[in-house]
């Protein structure tokens, strides 16, 4: 990635805001400290004239005015760096280290900041800062005392100019790792961004590269890729929705077709009753409606995700209707029927739709069931608190491993395929559960029953239309 | 009866025709919405059948105007296969019945009839007489020539529902979706187990049977 591009990153300018904002708190705390330190220095240098001017005073009481001016020599004459100015009344200097006071106006009592100018022994002039005080001793005389505090001063500037060189090495440091930031958030996106544009022109195997560092780019591309793969598995059930049904639409409308042929004939030749033949095609054109429609509501509750106007009902009272519904069929074909319902569940959904999953759950297990087993319609409240709605059977049951199988659109196992279907019943109630937010659950029966085994019994099935807790009751 | 047609297919509306007038109906046909809801609004017609998908004024549309200014005629909506809550929403708008294409023609003339029935029998009776078969809905008592049979309720409801359209044939959908009130396929024919075991309460031991299978509709009492 070139520099320019790199630059107009959002990570880059996030560096710089927060490089901005550090750099702002950076400065606000050393001026604090700026002010702070500077402030220590001239109240040091207070003090210290204050212990030299309480003490100037001592030796006034004492000795008087003359017993100052000894002093003041005494003490300029050392190397002590006081600047000594004593005065008569009228501010005029009688004795000291300097020329005036720099008090203004001359005669008051004050404290006052001031510079003085020096001559080095090698000739260069240099100002200094000085801090000093002045005072009226008890007969009237002015007495000033000050001290040089460029010392101190000077300690504070270079402490600032140090922070001025941190504070840009801080700036150039921070632009760096700005760009290293951005350009490590452009590689990590980059695996994501090939594999948006490869889907984009039409690849929809490609996935963006996960690098296992478990970080948020890790997550985003794991998000993207299971959207993908259930992106890929639509389209792929799709295309085998349509191979199915224009496999499965063939051989019914190849067969309509000639027994239409056949009545033409027969009515044409006067030959026979075309009557048999044309109920024949009317049947065989029901069987191709009903496959069409299960297609049609399982592509449509796939697309939308969802059932439309989900309502809350009871799964035992809609269950309840069934068993009165499917019980005579139940004991015309040999079969016990039994069924048990728990009161007040509630569950949000479509009623017909979850009429139509129980249908079709009970119609297979009519179907597949012997003479002489048993299917059982259950409602209850599982300890999750989701609510099932199973059907029970003491059928031939289904292998585990055939079990997946099963679910799949126009998938019928060999040993069904003596039994009318469209291969759509169970993918419908998948289709069903998941507009729900729930799962068709496929387990073993009771086990070889006593008596059914005989006749050609197995484990049972047990096939369960599972939907979440409703969440607003 | 007389019955409109709306409906912009005109193949499958001459078919709708044809079929209706050998069912002894009279059918009109009105190629829009816009025609059809004028032809409606001149009256004179005991059942409207209303295509949803419609140039000019749609079906729903149609049916909700005409309702709006009072006409009650009954309305069977037919839809392709449209929308999952393509019912709800027609039954919202105000028709009676609703059938989605393609469908049995049996399935049709029956609702068709079902629908003009219920225009004839507005008032409610409490004892329905068929032949010899009598239904009193106020005492819940079925006699046939004088004999009491025992029905149990649902089986009950089948017969109230098969003598209120006594003479007309009723299909296995419209009794699912009329009796028991679902409305989904039972894949199997379930219908058929509760029919044969009314027809062996109401016919035993009697000499004419009254509940016929119409082949390829349903299912049919005669007087």
């Amino acid at each position: 990635m070139r520099l320019p591009d790199l630059v107009r990153t959002t990570s880059f300018r996030l560096t710089l805001l927060s490089l901005a904002l550090f750099a702002a708190a950076a400065a606000a705390f050393l001026f604090y400290i700026y002010i702070a330190t500077a402030g220590e220095v001239t109240q040091r240098a207070d003090e210290e004239v204050g212990r030299e001017i309480s003490s100037l005073e001592t030796v006034y009481a004492r000795a008087g005015q003359a017993g100052v001016n000894q002093a003041l020599i005494e003490r300029t004459i050392g190397e002590r760096p006081y600047f000594y100015l004593l005065m008569d009344p009228a501010a005029k200097p009688i004795s000291g280290n300097i020329a005036a006071t720099p008090v203004e106006p001359a005669t008051s009592e004050a404290r006052s900041s001031f510079r003085v100018t020096e001559t080095d022994p090698d000739g260069a002039i240099r100002r200094r800062a000085s801090w000093g005080r002045q005072v009226r001793l008890p007969k009237g005389e002015l007495l000033f005392v000050g001290v040089d505090i460029g010392e101190g001063q000077g300690y504070v500037l270079r402490i600032v100019r140090a922070t001025w060189g941190a504070g840009v090495l801080v700036l150039i440091l921070g632009l760096a790792a700005g760009l290293l930031v951005s350009r490590n958030v452009s590689r990590s996106l980059l695996g994501l961004k090939r594999a948006v544009a490869a889907v984009e022109s039409g690849d929809l195997h490609a996935r963006a590269p996960v690098r296992g560092v478990g970080d948020e780019y890790d997550e985003l591309a794991s998000g993207m890729n299971a959207m993908l793969d259930r992106v890929e598995r639509l389209m792929g059930g799709l295309r085998h929705a349509g191979d199915a049904i224009a496999h499965d639409l063939r051989s019914p409308l190849t067969r309509l077709r000639s027994r239409l042929e056949a009545a033409l004939i027969e009515v044409d030749n006067g030959r026979a009753d075309p009557t048999e033949s044309l109920i024949q095609a009317l049947e065989d054109t029901d069987g191709v409606l009903k496959t069409f429609n299960a297609v049609l509501a399982i592509s449509r509750l796939q697309a939308a995700g969802q059932v439309p106007n989900p309502q809350l009902f009871d799964p035992a009272e809609l269950c309840s209707g069934l068993a009165e519904l499917y019980q005579p069929l139940c004991e015309d074909k040999g079969l016990a029927f039994s069924a048990e319902f728990s009161k007040g569940l509630q569950v949000r959904g479509d009623r017909d739709f979850a009429g139509q999953a129980m249908a079709n759950l009970l119609d297979n297990a009519i179907k597949y069931t012997p003479s002489g087993g048993a299917v059982m319609l259950r409602v209850r409240r599982r300890s999750s608190g989701e609510v099932e709605c199973s059907v029970t059977d003491t059928g031939p049951g289904v292998p585990i491993e055939e079990r997946p199988r099963i679910v799949q659109r126009f998938v019928r196992l060999e040993n069904s395929r003596s039994q009318p279907g469209t291969g759509l019943g169970l993918s419908l109630v998948q289709a069903v559960a998941e507009a729900h937010g729930g799962r068709l659950d496929i387990d073993d029966g009771p086990g070889f029953v006593q008596g059914a085994a005989g006749q050609g019994g197995g484990p049972g099935l047990r096939t369960a239309l599972v939907f979440p807790e409703p969440t607003s009751a | 009866m007389r019955i409109l047609i709306m409906e912009d297919d005109v193949s499958a509306a001459e078919a709708i025709i044809k079929g209706l007038a050998d069912a002894g109906h009279e059918a009109t046909h009105a190629p829009d919405g816009e025609a059809g809801l004028e032809a409606a609004r001149g009256g004179g017609f005991d059942v409207l059948v209303v295509d949803r998908m419609m140039p000019k004024v749609d079906g729903l549309t149609a049916v909700s105007s005409l309702r709006r200014e009072g006409d009650s005629t009954p309305v069977l909506f037919l839809s392709a296969l449209g929308e999952i809550d393509d019912r709800v929403t027609g039954l919202k708008a105000g028709a009676d019945d609703y059938l989605v294409k393609p469908f049995a023609f049996a399935e049709l003339i029956a609702r068709v009839e079902a629908l003009c029935r219920r225009k004839d029998t507005g008032g409610q009776a409490t004892l329905l007489k068929v032949g010899d078969l009598e239904l009193d809905l106020l005492a819940r008592t079925v006699h046939r020539a004088g004999v009491e049979i025992d029905l149990q309720p649902r089986e009950f409801q089948l017969l109230e529902f098969l003598m209120r359209h006594a003479g007309r044939s009723v299909t296995r959908t419209m009794l699912l979706e009329k009796v028991w009130e679902y409305h989904f396929d039972p894949q199997t024919n379930v219908i058929d187990v509760h029919i044969s075991r009314l027809r062996s309460k109401i016919d035993k031991g009697f000499d004419r049977p009254m509940l016929q299978t119409v082949r390829g509709a349903g299912y049919r009492l005669d007087a």
